[in-house]
């Protein structure tokens, strides 16, 4: 039903009800609908006198529901009304209510009010990043930014994720500022991203460059960039960081991908204990290996030629600088059968180390194990992006380091134009994340609607540097 | 909600309306108008429409008012422990129209209360609705039933004549004891249907519920078929979650059950090259039932799909694995290939019965699949590919030509 376009008088409530399929939740249904097309709260207003006159009282979904309309419009004075008529009628509020209350007033001149309100939550649930959201974006705006920072940490220690919205605000309304303080916490939050890996998008990026170059007395520059492949950038001529991990790094890493990946809850869901005894030798006994390659996944590349030949081409390719190579494979590829010929497989093993597991075992987790265990120059080619290994490692921090030695060590390929050779994207020698020396800063950033994957890291960057 | 005399109590303590209530008229709520008139907002609304008679702001003051009683309440108890407080989020939820059941125990409200996140809160809250609501429409049905029965009773015995019957009316108890020799029967000669009982570790005590509930289901099931299974419960560990969740189903009748339960593990029992273990990730595919196996069901509900689990287990013990040949005989359209207990032991009866796969499949659950396959398998997938390509409209010209050739192809066939 299309709610009325003015107030109604309660006769004309009645008989809008009565025609109504169901009469118990008409009012419900109506001011659903007044959200919806967004009505003139004077009919809302209408409807409530008529229910408050009809049952001596409204039934606190239905305030809620006029709230949200009022929030809807910034009707700041209703929200206040409603808000005093919530605090006598109810002890405590659900969520539903404080958040369009912390949402409508925090975009008024009451947003004081939509502090203690927050404060109001706290002491029944964590409050949501939305929340803190509404109240950090009123804070800044008032200029209030120690009040902000203070609420984004507050927020960060109730392991709250904060949104984009929330970080570009602080330094939207931290423009020419001297403040110290300030400063070190705004280059926190750079830091944040780099640590979690996270990119701007082009807005918020905006509004990181508009801030370094705002800084009073510093000088700093802005400039958008590519990187070239080698890792430099074009305008200030900086090498970036490149994604090697530490050795402590390292080593944790490739003890938590044997833990987790390989053994996880049962070794037997993915291999059996003989099975990667029988690989681990294997492996030790041929160290290093410079390439491993997924056998199975690169010869699906071209799906007109038989499997063999395409894993025979990738092979050739890549064996071309002397480098040692390692293919893994399923033990069905040894059967001679009309994709995998004995002879082209008999050839390739001249050229390469094979190794192939039990058709049912997962051979994803023998590439980790041989690249990590080959060293940190050893690379992997797999079209896979190993997402469901990622998964896998129990905390995040295992996983943002897994993510950095991925992009820093697969060997990803594709088909060639003509669909005659295979294309070998090499791994990116630099890394992609937030860097700084100083008097310098790199930023990766990807356009917002462009690059949405999340294996998919941006070629875009914000350099900035001091003159 | 309220009675009218609550409204006339509220509306005789506000300071404005006694004058019209005590006229009692409906139509001289003009004076009440005037009053309120004093109010700015109501004075603007009213000078921009003048024609309008509506009292905007009038149900906040009958909010306001009515409040009074409610705060009175509130302030009756003061110090609240957490479980009261946790019953008055719950009853604000109500109130804001989410679904919360309307009565909780306090070992539910604990529960409530240690799930982790909001969103488990929720979704146990949600769960527990739902479990009222079912609960209440069993009650309502049983007790319709009742009254109808109870209709039928005296409408019977005022018809007076007792009717002859060559037989007792012990349809029930005799049936079961047919049913009862069958499965003794079963237990001596029958084929043996092991249920593995290892993988309580793996489920959340919901699931172990929900797993018991489908033996439970499966066991009925096979009693009544004409040529039951023995039962085997393996690795069934005295006093496990399992246990506790059978005797709660089965009360005494646990113990006379005419299963073989046993801690031992099904290859300790049977020799192994006879066993099978059967799961839906097996790589090999189950062509024909053979008598002459035991095939083993992981007892195993898996709502969060971990795959290979069951497959690990027959690895570990070096045991055959199997699969339904679900993908040869049906055209399968969505949901998991994992089937319930119950599911498989239709399934299972129905191809020793008969030996007849599509009456056996006809047990999987119709949502899953789109139809029985009378053609080879890989042709009906290309047309289905074609369709949903069509749909998505890429390479659209060419595929519509190729379909277009097929299905001309296809009718000239008939």
């Amino acid at each position: 039903v299309q709610p009325p376009d003015r107030p109604l008088q309660a006769e004309e409530w009645n008989r809008l009800r009565e025609g109504f399929h169901s009469p118990e939740i008409f009012e419900e249904v109506m001011l659903n609908n007044m959200v919806k097309y967004n009505s003139s709260i004077d009919v809302a207003k209408s409807l409530l006198t008529h229910v408050a006159k009809s049952n001596g009282d409204i039934g606190y979904n239905l305030l809620l529901k006029y709230l949200a309309l009022c929030v809807q419009q910034g009707k700041t004075s209703e929200i206040c009304d409603v808000h005093d008529i919530l605090k006598i009628r109810f002890k405590i509020l659900e969520s539903g209510a404080y958040n369009l209350l912390i949402r409508g007033l925090s975009n008024s001149d009451q947003w004081r009010t939509a502090l203690t309100l927050l404060e109001d939550v706290k002491k029944v649930t964590v409050p949501s990043r939305t929340n803190y959201e509404s109240c950090i974006k009123a804070a800044s705006r008032h200029q209030e930014m120690t009040l902000a920072c203070e609420l984004y940490h507050e927020m960060l220690a109730m392991d709250l994720v904060p949104t984009l919205d929330v970080l570009q605000t602080l330094f939207d309304y931290s423009r020419g500022t001297k403040d110290p303080e300030l400063q070190k916490e705004l280059f926190g939050i750079l830091l944040y991203l780099r640590e979690n890996q996270i990119y701007p998008h082009k807005a918020f990026m905006r509004s990181i460059k508009l801030w370094f170059e705002s800084i009073p007395g510093e000088n700093w520059r802005g400039h958008l960039t590519n990187i070239t492949d080698s890792g430099e950038c074009p305008v200030c001529n900086h090498q970036l960081e490149d994604s090697e991990l530490t050795e402590e790094e390292y080593n944790n890493l490739r003890e938590r991908i044997i833990r987790d990946v390989i053994h996880g809850t049962d070794t037997f869901r993915k291999t059996s204990p003989q099975e990667f005894e029988a690989f681990q030798t294997f492996v030790e006994n041929r160290l290093p290996f410079d390439i491993v390659i997924d056998g199975l996944n690169v010869s699906h590349i071209m799906p007109r030629k038989m499997q063999c030949e395409n894993l025979f081409e990738a092979v050739n390719c890549l064996a071309k600088n002397n480098a040692r190579l390692l293919v893994l494979g399923r033990k069905h590829m040894l059967s001679n059968s009309s994709n995998w010929k004995r002879e082209v497989m008999k050839e390739m093993q001249h050229k390469a180390d094979f190794f192939f597991a039990e058709n049912i075992s997962e051979d994803d987790a023998f590439l980790l194990y041989a690249t990590l265990r080959s060293g940190k120059h050893c690379k992997f080619v797999t079209r896979d992006f190993l997402r469901d290994h990622k998964a896998c490692l129990s905390d995040s921090l295992t996983r943002h380091l897994f993510r950095k030695w991925q992009r820093g060590h697969q060997i990803a390929f594709s088909p060639s134009a003509g669909g005659k050779h295979i294309n070998f994207s090499p791994a990116l020698c630099y890394d992609c994340v937030v860097q700084t020396t100083g008097d310098t800063w790199h930023i990766p950033y990807k356009d917002v609607f462009e690059e949405k994957c999340s294996y998919r890291v941006p070629r875009k960057w914000l350099c900035l540097h001091q003159k | 909600m309220q009675p009218a005399a609550m409204l006339l109590k509220q509306v005789i303590r506000h300071s404005v309306f006694p004058f019209s209530v005590q006229r009692g008229m409906k139509k001289d709520l003009f004076p009440l108008r005037r009053t309120l008139i004093l109010s700015p907002c109501l004075k603007e609304d009213s000078s921009r429409s003048p024609s309008e008679k509506v009292d905007l702001d009038a149900w906040k003051e009958v909010m306001k008012s009515g409040s009074q009683e409610g705060s009175e309440t509130a302030s009756e108890r003061e110090e609240l422990p957490t479980l009261a407080a946790a019953r008055e989020i719950l009853e604000m939820w109500r109130l804001a129209g989410r679904p919360v059941p309307e009565k909780v125990s306090d070992e539910q409200l604990k529960t409530f209360m240690e799930c982790p996140s909001k969103s488990a809160k929720k979704k146990y809250m949600k769960y527990l609705h739902l479990k009222e609501l079912y609960k209440k429409n069993d009650k309502r049905k049983t007790d319709e039933r009742r009254e109808r029965r109870l209709e039928m009773q005296e409408r019977a015995s005022n018809a007076e004549e007792p009717k002859r019957n060559p037989f007792m009316c012990l349809w029930a108890s005799s049936m079961d004891r047919i049913y009862s020799w069958r499965v003794a029967q079963a237990m001596v000669f029958g084929q043996p249907l092991v249920f593995d009982m290892s993988y309580e570790k793996d489920m959340s005590v919901r699931e172990v519920a929900n797993t018991v509930r489908q033996i439970v289901l499966s066991e009925g099931c096979n009693r009544r078929s004409v040529d039951p299974f023995h039962i085997h419960f393996c690795n069934l560990k005295e006093d496990s979650l399992y246990h506790k969740e059978f005797v709660k189903h089965y009360r005494e009748a646990w113990g006379k059950l005419l299963v073989t339960v046993t801690e031992q593990c099904y290859t300790d029992i049977f020799p192994k090259d006879k066993l099978i273990y059967l799961t839906a990730d097996s790589p090999k595919v189950m062509k024909t039932f053979d008598h002459d196996k035991v095939y083993i069901v992981g007892s195993m509900v898996d709502k969060s799909i971990k795959t290979g689990v069951s497959l690990a287990q027959a690895k570990r013990l070096g045991l055959e694995t199997a699969a339904l040949p679900l993908e040869k005989y049906l055209l399968w359209s969505s949901g998991a290939k994992n089937l319930t207990l119950d599911q498989m032991m239709h399934i299972l009866l129905t191809l020793k019965d008969t030996g007849d796969w599509k009456k056996a499949l006809e047990f999987v659950p119709k949502r899953k699949y789109c139809g029985f396959v009378n053609k080879p398998v890989h042709e009906l997938k290309k047309s289905l590919n074609l369709i949903n390509v069509l749909k998505l409209g890429k390479r659209q010209e060419e595929l519509q030509k190729r379909f277009a050739k097929n299905y001309s192809k296809k009718l000239t066939q008939k």
